[in-house]
């Protein structure tokens, strides 16, 4: 008890500080490092009950017996992290009600990201659940999506408002022993969105969290847990953006879909992070665990990202198809310019009968990036019938950068046909010649060939993002050419 | 809970002992392997070819035991009329048995040392131990080819054999060699090659490589190939059995405009494994390499294929394609395969594919419609998809000999 009083007092002497861009509004945080008490403290906060708090601890003690045993495997190049060195909470220190109520620096840091809060979520008809650091501080759309029987809140809420789901699900895709990051995770997660869509519902509007890195030196640990019941659908957007900084930032999120008989997922992320200068000084460390299970018949993952920010990128969105028929794709456009490195793809599990997945990734890499296209299509003895198609393009960009490609491809049953085709190219004199003859410059002549090179994911996007994202790919490349 | 990424294996002090001190080469050579071992499953080029089964056998060198005489060649040895033969018998050259008439050009001795250090794990247990091999070097062109036989046997106990291959191709030299290797039943035998090959300016290689191991046997061969500017390696590997096989290929291009062709093919039953690993370093430009692989499992059978390519920055006009092909004749066989490029070049074509699925339905159909039954109709279509890969092999009358290999092993299946 001394020692949990110990670090309360801490957390007051934290002092608050001014920082450029960083949106000055009071909050509470946790004094820098991680151990018991530190979880035990965030989970005080969040006024958890018990099975919440040993479920961290567990997390933590495996993350712990871990020791250093980062995954090395990834083709990623970084200094160190040191664990100790970071905040493992900060939360804004009201909640709020409704939009109204949000302090108006909170809104004028969103605009100054291009994210009008309030006129997208009336606009766009987008329920926004907006995570300011690691709370959610305003959800909008709540009282609709509630009258339907659908969950859409704070994990740290639903952790109260409905145990039994959270109890049930939680962990159930991505264990804590999954992985280094996941078990980090699962230690000191502070908050994240969670939605349940009742059986039969199609959810009649886009639900979306803009994830946003605000407190210095705050590790973001998001948490995210989507189950769609029978016949259920619903399709998740994820953005995010960073204010520019010079030092890392760790970040290591789950998201974790279930899908059971029949339903569908479509979860969209664009993620244009901060990437570190061009020197390759600062940017966000991204170590991310998404994972799908397909654990009904007939049930459906997609997973779409547009991964143009960030440092390092670590991130594999998957697919477990359990179900018979069940159906898992995705669709990544991975771009890496200056020092920035991504080691992104995904893995298909093919475990019940007729299951079928499809991957197209394209990775454009300019500057001294490296980006790397490292996945797995997996087929059991059991996946009779089961299908994969992969295609992965890599665009070179200037003679500086890499593009790497790591398939693994696993069958173990003679009726499944799986597919795999990865090309290597650059960008053509004789397309930008063209382009450049017709007046374009010669960046604008980049932004229009990457474009099309990435046209079969970017539609699959939901239109709001799809714009942006078309947007992004432009200005991710800037500074590439000439 | 870690796994060690080494494994305990039999090649220790007790192996050591059964052979006459070692000379400074094979002692550091030793000494390496004492401290790397052999890889464990954790290592990433050894994931889906674990060693385990092996580290257990307690193998002893076959140049110690007394009880194997071989004195002749085994009647299911390929014959290659019009050839030069070279026959090693547990990894020693035997004079006896092997038939090279002068040529000039041609010359074939004995490998006495293990003088070229190979960094692979397994090379570094041949250099430990080598016992044998020989050295062929060809200057200007040897326009008969050499047929090289192995043949792998051990006596009341399990052994192993570590032999030394070198092929030595002088600037625009031209070779063409057919590497068969083959076995006794009995006690399995660990044949574990390692050839060194290099191909000098303008130069001309084929090398084929038939293995056909018992099937209770080890073979695990490592090829490291330096290829020069302008020069053609143009090689086929075939593997059509043994309990555990792993072929792994290495080309270095040292120059500019060298073009490498690496293609193989696997037909695997029973609980065979077999494993085609190969790793091509384009670190200068305008060079080629063109790999082609495909196979066909039965049984409980693995077959693996992980291949890479490695552009260097400077290599610019690369040109590198890999393709993987396999078919599934029964339930029960695994796949493994892991195509991967690494490029650091911008003005590069690199591709890979990679297929698994079974025989199609539709083709068994227009067969049957035709009135083949189905069992003929099956290994037609296998025939068929096998006979494609060997369209790459340049030498008509290798490409029969292999095309008979591959018929034979349709027989063994069918009867099987």
């Amino acid at each position: 008890m001394a020692a949990k009083q110990e670090t309360a007092a801490a957390v007051r002497s934290v002092e608050q500080y001014k920082y450029g861009f960083v949106t000055d509004i009071e909050s509470e945080k946790a004094p820098k490092g991680l151990s018991e008490d530190i979880i035990r403290f965030i989970s005080a906060k969040k006024n958890e009950p018990e099975w919440m708090l040993e479920w961290r601890l567990k997390a933590y003690r495996y993350w712990l017996a871990l020791g250093d045993e980062e995954p090395k495997w990834a083709k990623l190049n970084y200094p160190k992290i040191d664990y100790q060195d970071s905040y493992y909470y900060a939360a804004p220190k009201q909640k709020l009600a409704s939009m109204d109520e949000v302090d108006p620096k909170l809104l004028e840091t969103y605009k100054k990201l291009g994210i009008p809060l309030a006129e997208q979520a009336v606009l766009a008809g987008v329920a926004v659940d907006a995570v300011f650091d690691s709370v959610s501080v305003a959800t909008t759309y709540k009282k609709k999506l509630e009258e339907m029987g659908v969950i859409f809140k704070p994990i740290s809420e639903a952790v109260h408002s409905h145990p039994e789901l959270v109890k049930k699900y939680l962990g159930s895709v991505v264990p804590y022993t999954d992985n280094f990051f996941a078990a980090l995770n699962s230690a000191v997660f502070t908050d994240g969105s969670f939605v349940y869509i009742p059986k039969g519902l199609r959810c009649p509007m886009e639900l979306s969290t803009y994830f946003r890195i605000n407190e210095k030196n705050t590790g973001q640990f998001e948490r995210t847990l989507i189950i769609a019941d029978e016949g259920a659908y619903v399709s998740y957007l994820e953005g995010c953006t960073a204010p520019q900084r010079d030092e890392n930032q760790l970040h290591a999120a789950v998201v974790e879909l279930i899908t059971l008989d029949d339903a569908e997922i479509k979860y969209s992320t664009v993620q244009n992070w901060y990437p570190g200068d061009a020197e390759g000084k600062g940017g966000i460390y991204n170590f991310v665990t998404k994972r799908g299970a397909c654990r009904g018949k007939n049930s459906k993952i997609m997973w779409t990202q547009v991964e143009t920010g960030s440092a390092i990128t670590w991130k594999y969105p998957s697919c477990i198809l359990q179900g018979d028929n069940s159906v898992g794709e995705f669709y990544s456009v991975a771009i890496t310019n200056n020092h920035q490195q991504a080691d992104t793809g995904t893995k298909m599990i093919h475990l019940g009968a007729n299951t079928r997945s499809k991957i197209i990734s394209k990775g454009i890499s300019a500057g001294k990036a490296d980006n790397t296209y490292r996945g797995l299509v997996r087929i059991g003895p059991r996946a009779d019938g089961a299908r994969n198609y992969t295609q992965c393009d890599s665009l070179l960009i200037g003679d500086k950068c890499g593009a790497h490609t790591v398939p693994y491809i696993e069958s173990r049953n003679p009726t499944a046909q799986t597919e795999h085709e990865a090309t290597t190219s650059k960008i053509s004199e004789d397309q930008l010649f063209y382009c450049q003859q017709r007046g374009m410059t010669e960046e604008e002549a980049v932004s229009l060939i990457v474009n099309g090179f990435c046209r079969e994911v970017l539609q699959t996007l939901p239109m709001e993002f799809a714009v942006e994202a078309q947007k992004l790919v432009g200005i991710s490349l800037e500074g590439s050419v000439g | 809970m870690k796994q060690s990424a080494l494994l305990d294996h039999p090649f220790g002090a007790r192996y050591a002992a059964a052979l006459p001190a070692a000379d400074a080469a094979r002692q550091d050579a030793r000494e390496t392997l004492a401290l790397e071992g052999l890889p464990g499953p954790k290592r990433e080029e050894w994931r889906f070819t674990p060693l385990r089964g092996l580290a257990k056998i307690p193998f002893i060198p076959a140049a110690s035991a007394d009880d194997i005489d071989v004195c002749d060649l085994p009647a299911d040895v390929p014959r290659f009329t019009d050839a030069h033969r070279i026959v090693l018998v547990n990894g020693v050259y035997r004079a006896d048995l092997s038939d090279t008439a002068s040529e000039t050009g041609l010359t074939v001795t004995e490998a006495k040392t293990p003088d070229h250090g190979v960094d692979a794990p397994l090379a570094v247990l041949n250099a430990a131990y080598m016992s044998g091999g020989v050295t062929i070097s060809v200057r200007g062109v040897v326009a008969k080819p050499v047929h090289l036989v192995s043949i792998g046997a051990a006596g009341a106990e399990p052994a192993a054999f570590h032999p030394r291959l070198a092929i030595a191709v002088a600037p625009a030299a031209k070779l063409t060699i057919l590497e068969t290797h083959h076995g006794l039943p009995g006690q399995p035998y660990f044949s574990n090659p390692v050839t060194t090959i290099s191909v000098g300016t303008a130069g001309v290689l084929r090398r084929y490589v038939l293995v056909r191991e018992d099937s209770e046997a080890f073979h695990l061969a490592t090829t490291v190939a330096d290829v020069a500017a302008d020069a053609k390696f143009d090689a086929f590997h075939l593997g059509l059995g043994g309990a555990l096989v792993r072929q792994e290929i290495s080309v270095d291009f040292v120059g500019e405009g060298a073009a490498v062709r690496l293609n193989g093919a696997y037909a695997l039953m029973g609980r065979a494994h077999h494993d085609f690993t190969t790793f091509m370093n384009h670190d200068m430009p305008n060079c080629t390499s063109s790999q082609v692989f495909k196979g066909v499992v039965d049984g409980e059978s693995r077959g693996v294929y992980q291949g890479r390519v490695l552009v260097a920055r400077h290599a610019q006009k690369t040109d590198g394609q890999q393709l993987h092909k396999a078919l599934f004749l029964s339930r029960g066989p695994q796949i493994d395969c892991k195509p991967e490029l690494e490029i650091y070049a911008d003005d590069v074509k690199c591709a890979h594919g990679a297929t698994t699925g079974e025989l199609d339905p539709d083709h068994l159909f227009y067969l049957a419609a035709r009135g083949i039954d189905p069992q003929a109709a099956r290994l037609l279509l296998v025939q068929g998809f096998l006979a494609d890969a060997l369209e790459n092999v340049d030498d008509a009358v290798v490409r029969d000999i292999l095309s008979g290999e591959i018929s034979g092993w349709l027989m063994r299946k069918a009867s099987a």
